[in-house]
């Protein structure tokens, strides 16, 4: 970006005239040492004392080899979720030269925080321990990432806000260990874990990630400009798809939830734990891809201007034909334009595209003026956001 | 002047698809299948839903054949194959029918749903007219849903219902059948653009074929 570029858009900011917002900081905050697949089970436990079958070949679907627990050996938690994001948060303060009391909005995303209520962000503003602010919760899946992002980008386009945080944290493992499956109906006549519970323990790990948004790039450095963050949900259409709170025959049904049955009914049910229906999965994936190809027509998306691609799936886990069908439509950017972290960190859920973000801004492939297309598909009931950013500066 | 290329409408046929699929997943029928509420009852009103437009399906393809002229040989080539492989399915679809436990002149005399008129109708009128392209999209929809849908329908009931393999042949065997379509298909579409005329009637046709397939599902009741 030009000086007169970068001054120009201070001034639209003096003059309150401003509609742009830029991310100028990214942190992102794992846990521990990179775990091994070997020693997983060693974290999230093993379900009856034995070791899991589905293990491996999880594995060899989402490509994850080394990931992050906040916990030890045994399960004793080293941190909090809420403490986690607000690591994240003070680095991406850092990371834009500002602290927590410039901050005057902080959204914050999860799939489960460490409680039921409060709200995950009155937890992480109560860990960052600031002073008074705006606050907002999102409580999704992958894609609650993108909605904290989302409202902290309007906040700062309206004029709200001149410094909001868009953070995003799991701690997946916690929910993992053996109580959570033991003497419910997730456990077959062999005591073994069905599949729709195990995959997921060897699929999601923990880990938080931050990004802070002001409407003028900073003054050193690259600059994010957000150019559109859309947010896709196909829920009308789809049951849940990754659900927990309900047992795997009636997940379909709020009323059989897990706070009606009660905790000990839904214990017994399955209704504790974090599930997948795999055959839906499929249905879901081929949506998400209309949903892409539909923003390629309308020219929201053009393929051929970005120069990297930022998705926490990896290209091979696409089955074949979904990719055949994109590169048939001109829908396809092609795999050396992917930049993903996935098999080193793990997936994050909520977390990952901030997590992947700050390593794909640490490896210096950025240059100003060009392009970067993230993708948060969320199976949860079905949703998939996209969030376009051009470096500036 | 921009040129529709084979690529373009190859997207915005898998947007319709992806529409056409929301409908489906809307209908009653297939929210009975995929909330596990499905019963032989449901089974047997869905082929007798399903045979109808199969039994249509090689009558139509031989209709816009013969009204293909003679610039477009290799179409008109293509459809007749079609319809020769396609035209006795209706049959397979009959056995299994029986070999759910229907009654075979049950599943004969059956009227056809009104989407089902609606579809047939819809069809006949389209492949009447002279260089029926715009019915590429039709097939789109008719074998895309053969190829991604039926096997996952067929996976689905045999599962719940506890059915033998003679009892899903018809939704089993489209689904392995027809993996090559996308191919195929495109080198369909290559015979007849680039025509912005012709790639927006495809396109067209695609969505009228793609609703009324789903309201033919949605009329189907136990």
């Amino acid at each position: 970006m030009f000086d007169g570029e970068r001054l120009a858009a201070r001034l639209r900011f003096v003059m309150h005239s401003n509609d742009q917002a830029y991310i100028t900081g990214v942190g992102a905050f794992l846990p521990g040492e990179p775990v091994p697949s070997a020693a997983m089970e060693d974290f999230i436990g093993r379900i009856g004392g034995r070791g899991s079958l589905m293990g491996r070949r999880a594995l060899r679907w989402n490509g994850v080899e080394t990931r992050h627990y906040a916990l030890s050996p045994g399960g004793r938690p080293n941190h909090s979720n809420a403490g986690m994001c607000a690591l994240a948060v003070r680095r991406a303060l850092d990371d834009a030269g500002l602290g927590p009391e410039d901050l005057g909005f902080l959204a914050a995303a999860t799939t489960q925080g460490d409680f039921l209520v409060p709200g995950h962000a009155a937890m992480v503003h109560g860990e960052l321990g600031c002073g008074p602010i705006e606050i907002a919760s999102f409580q999704s899946v992958c894609a609650s990432s993108l909605m904290a992002a989302k409202s902290a980008y309007l906040s700062v386009r309206t004029g709200e806000h001149r410094v909001a945080a868009a953070c995003a944290g799991e701690f997946s493992s916690r929910w993992f260990q053996p109580s959570f499956y033991e003497g419910s109906s997730l456990l077959d006549d062999k005591q073994r874990l069905k599949p729709q519970a195990d995959y997921l323990r060897f699929t999601l790990s923990d880990g938080a990630g931050a990004v802070l948004v002001e409407p003028a790039p900073r003054p050193q450095g690259l600059s994010l400009r957000i150019r559109f963050i859309d947010l896709v949900s196909l829920a009308g259409q789809f049951d849940p798809c990754m659900w927990a709170g309900a047992g795997l025959e009636s997940h379909a049904e709020a009323l059989d939830g897990w706070s009606h049955l009660g905790p000990q009914a839904a214990h017994r049910a399955g209704g504790l734990a974090l599930l997948q229906d795999f055959d839906l999965l499929k249905r879901v994936i081929r949506a998400w891809v209309g949903v892409y190809l539909k923003k390629v027509d309308e020219g929201r998306i053009v393929p051929d201007e970005i120069d990297h691609l930022l998705c926490h799936y990896s290209a091979r886990s696409l089955r074949e034909e979904i990719v055949s069908l994109l590169e048939k439509t001109n829908g396809m950017i092609p795999e050396e334009k992917w930049f993903s972290n996935l098999a080193t960190v793990g997936n994050v859920g909520s977390a990952s595209i901030w997590v992947m973000l700050e390593a794909f801004l640490r490896s210096d492939r950025l240059k100003p003026g060009q392009t970067v297309l993230c993708v948060v598909p969320e199976s949860g009931r079905s949703m998939v956001g996209f969030m376009l950013l051009e470096a500036v500066g | 002047m921009t040129t529709t290329t084979v690529a373009d409408v190859l997207r915005r046929l898998t947007v319709v698809f992806t529409e056409f699929e929301r409908r489906l997943e809307q209908t009653p029928l297939i929210r009975k299948l995929t909330r596990g509420r499905f019963e032989m009852a449901d089974y047997h009103a869905f082929l007798i839903g399903l045979r109808q437009q199969v039994k249509d399906g090689a009558l139509w393809m031989s209709r816009a054949a013969s009204n293909i002229d003679e610039d477009h040989l290799e179409l008109r080539s293509t459809l007749m194959r079609h319809a020769v492989v396609e035209h006795r399915d209706f049959r397979l679809l009959e056995a299994d029918f029986v070999a759910a436990g229907g009654d075979l002149e049950t599943i004969r005399n059956a009227e056809k749903n009104i989407g089902s008129e609606a579809l047939s109708a819809w069809m006949f009128h389209e492949a009447s007219k002279p260089n029926p392209f715009g019915l590429l999209g039709a097939m789109w929809i008719i074998e895309g849903l053969g190829s991604i849908k039926a096997c996952e329908w067929g996976a689905l009931a045999q599962q719940r219902l506890d059915l033998p393999d003679t009892a899903v042949r018809f939704l089993l065997y489209h689904g392995e059948n027809d993996a090559e379509h996308i191919g195929e298909f495109e080198q369909m579409l290559g015979m007849v653009l680039p025509s912005e005329a012709v790639a927006a009637r495809i396109i067209r046709t695609a969505e009228v074929t793609a609703r009324l397939y789903a309201l033919q599902i949605e009329e189907i009741t136990a």
